[in-house]
């Protein structure tokens, strides 16, 4: 067998942990009411008059509150982007040659089921980034939609934190009507839709995570429990 | 960029929101007071144009007495989101409100708002006082047919010419240069019909939601090229008043609002009066408590459906559908759609016949893919999504699992 040696490197912080398992458990709080408000899948057996049970509003309650911490953590995420510690993320962005190249390796590496495997993986690489990209984008057309179809709600311009909350929905969602198809049910199926995409990306994230830490033998798993993997020294 | 790209670009980031200003203040008020009841003295000083029904007799005729009336007004001086201090102008304007000729015609439509004014189980104020309208030129409702008909139509644009409102009711067939659709003896069709009439228009109201956003005639496949009236029609002040069927109390109010004010009612992004299409009915749906609660009917005649619960599931589409069916209703408040126990389907919303009126909740609804033909549900095409990456993943686990041991065989040797 081969002589291997391991160095340790560092790959995200805790702030970035912390914020990928808030994504994490709110993405989830996120699906599971959404599914209740798009069709209430339980029935509500508290015996009683209306009046003492919430179970609509509890579902809407959590699924505004996903909502909320997703607008704060996607605020973070781009900042990262740009100013990460690590690697900034936009620099795996840019089409250069060097990136798309490592793409393509990246992609043949999962598609040639580790056979091939001509790339550093001690850093986060750009076939990585272009995925978390997608994800970091189907969640922004999460928020635009989803607060269009919130403002619905406001119709009267006012709210209990004052009526400019309404107004800049308006002006940052009402967009999302001509784009999605010219009326609100359209955005509502958008909405809905773009669900099942985030569930799909969410399934490959995991399986993709967990073959690499089996197959490519570097901890890669450890990344977003202590922050840091172990990458082969390239001798 | 071209011209029309930037056109579409800035109009998709000004899109008019629906927000209602109620209240404007005590100068705008004031103002607009005075104004009102200047213009309403010249308007009673003209003669009536044609129809000399005094409504009085009229509505003492059906029993209805002064008080009544008065009720009316106040509660139509509300619908309109005017102060109260406006009620005796209402009263007023409603009298002198056959000073204003109206032509109304029908292209692909099924008369059903015509319907709507005529078949209430007893006419009641809103249908008196539409009786009042100087209604000029009304093809279902005339004596006149053929030849007369059209001479009428005639001397009734050239008479009243700039000073006429125009009410469309029915879609405009546009497919097959219009041929879909045509009427009197010259084969005119829909759309010419609808230009000469509306060039010569003080204003065009589309009643319906076939006039409106296409409706009916319009839902896919569209064989017609059926399209609203504010897609034909251009450079003239345009009011649509969707629902199917538009409700009397909203048709009046607008021109009741004309004869008052001399000006449309204030529009939202579709050009709808914002007094009645500025709220949700959803907001103000007297089930709205259950649906909260999370207390649905699941089937027609379950005890849910006998104790009154929201109708969510059985796919009312009241919280995305804007209209004011829930605070005014239909009939002289008699009852709406979600009253008498069924959902509502959006039918004041663009595109409500594929997009709203499925009767059960869009999760569950056939939606049809862009591509046209294949129709999934949301959640059916949400699982195949995931079956599909299911079983890539599972192929891919398994080829890697042999690649692998093959590998580690070889590392072995
Ligand atoms: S019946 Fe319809 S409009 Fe009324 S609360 Fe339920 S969903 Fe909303
Ligand atoms: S309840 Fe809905 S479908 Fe029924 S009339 Fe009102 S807006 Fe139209």
């Amino acid at each position: 067998m081969k002589q291997e040696c391991y160095k340790k490197v560092e790959r995200m912080t805790a702030s970035m942990r912390i914020i990928h398992w808030a994504n994490a458990i709110f993405m989830i709080v996120a699906i599971v009411t959404g599914l209740y408000i798009g069709e209430p899948y339980y029935q509500t057996l508290i015996a009683g008059p209306a009046v003492h049970k919430y179970v609509m509003a509890w579902n809407r309650l959590g699924h505004f509150i996903a909502a909320v911490i997703f607008d704060v953590t996607s605020i973070i995420v781009v900042y990262l982007y740009f100013f990460s510690r690590f690697e900034k993320s936009y620099k795996k962005l840019i089409p250069s040659a060097d990136n798309l190249h490592e793409f393509a390796e990246v992609f043949l590496n999962l598609i040639t089921l580790n056979r091939k495997k001509s790339f550093d993986s001690s850093h986060s690489d750009s076939f990585n980034t272009v995925y978390f990209t997608i994800f970091h984008l189907l969640l922004i057309f999460m928020l635009f939609t989803g607060l269009q179809l919130y403002v619905h709600g406001l119709e009267s311009g006012l709210s209990s934190i004052g009526s400019w909350w309404p107004w800049m929905l308006h002006f940052a969602t009402d967009w999302t009507i001509p784009a999605t198809g010219g009326n609100l049910m359209t955005v509502r199926i958008a909405h809905h839709v773009t669900m099942w995409l985030i569930i799909a990306w969410i399934v490959f994230h995991i399986y993709y995570q967990i073959w690499r830490t089996i197959f490519w033998q570097e901890g890669d798993l450890a990344i977003v429990v202590g922050g840091s993997k172990f990458a082969k020294e390239q001798k | 960029m071209g011209k029309d790209t930037m056109e579409s670009v800035k109009k998709l980031f000004t899109t008019q929101s629906s927000k209602v200003d109620t209240n404007r203040g005590e100068a705008y008020y004031a103002d607009l007071y005075n104004s009102c009841r200047k213009r309403l003295d010249e308007l009673k000083a003209l003669p009536p144009i044609n129809n000399k029904l005094d409504l009085q007799a009229a509505l003492f005729d059906e029993g209805i007495d002064r008080r009544d009336f008065l009720k009316w007004a106040s509660a139509t001086t509300a619908m309109l989101m005017l102060p109260a201090s406006f009620t005796p102008l209402v009263a007023d304007a409603v009298q002198v409100m056959n000073r204003i000729p109206v032509i109304w015609i029908e292209l692909s439509d099924c008369a059903g708002n015509s319907e709507a004014l005529l078949r209430s189980d007893g006419p009641k104020i809103d249908e008196i006082v539409l009786d009042i309208i100087s209604l000029e030129f009304h093809e279902t409702l005339q004596a006149a047919a053929g030849h007369q008909a059209e001479k009428q139509l005639e001397d009734a644009i050239a008479t009243f010419k700039g000073k006429y409102i125009l009410f469309v009711e029915g879609a405009v067939p546009l497919g097959m240069d219009g041929q879909y659709g045509t009427i009197g003896a010259k084969a005119e069709t829909f759309k010419d019909h609808l230009i000469r009439l509306s060039s010569d228009a003080a204003a065009v109201i589309a009643v319906g939601s076939c006039a409106t956003f296409g409706g009916i005639p319009a839902a896919a496949p569209n064989p017609t090229g059926a399209v609203g009236v504010m897609n034909v029609v251009s450079g003239k002040p345009i009011i649509n008043i969707p629902a199917c069927p538009a409700n009397p109390a909203n048709m009046v109010g607008v021109v009741l609002h004309y004869v008052l004010t001399g000006k449309l009612p204030e529009l939202d992004s579709l050009l709808r009066p914002k007094f009645a299409f500025g709220y949700r009915i959803h907001d103000n749906c007297e089930r709205r408590a259950h649906f909260d609660a999370g207390e649905y009917v699941e089937e027609w005649g379950d005890s849910g459906a006998k104790n009154n619960f929201c109708l969510y599931k059985m796919g009312c589409k009241g919280p995305m559908t804007f209209n004011n069916c829930s605070l005014i209703r239909y009939n002289e408040a008699v009852n709406w759609p979600v009253g008498v126990g069924r959902g509502c389907i959006g039918c004041s919303e663009p595109d409500f016949w594929d997009k709203y009126a499925y009767e059960r909740p869009m999760a569950n609804a056939n939606i049809k893919a862009p591509s046209g033909g294949v129709e999934k549900t949301a959640d059916e095409f949400g699982l195949v999504l995931l079956t599909a990456t299911g079983i890539g993943i599972g192929i891919h686990a398994v080829a890697s699992a042999i690649a692998g041991k093959k590998n580690s065989e070889k590392d072995a040797e």
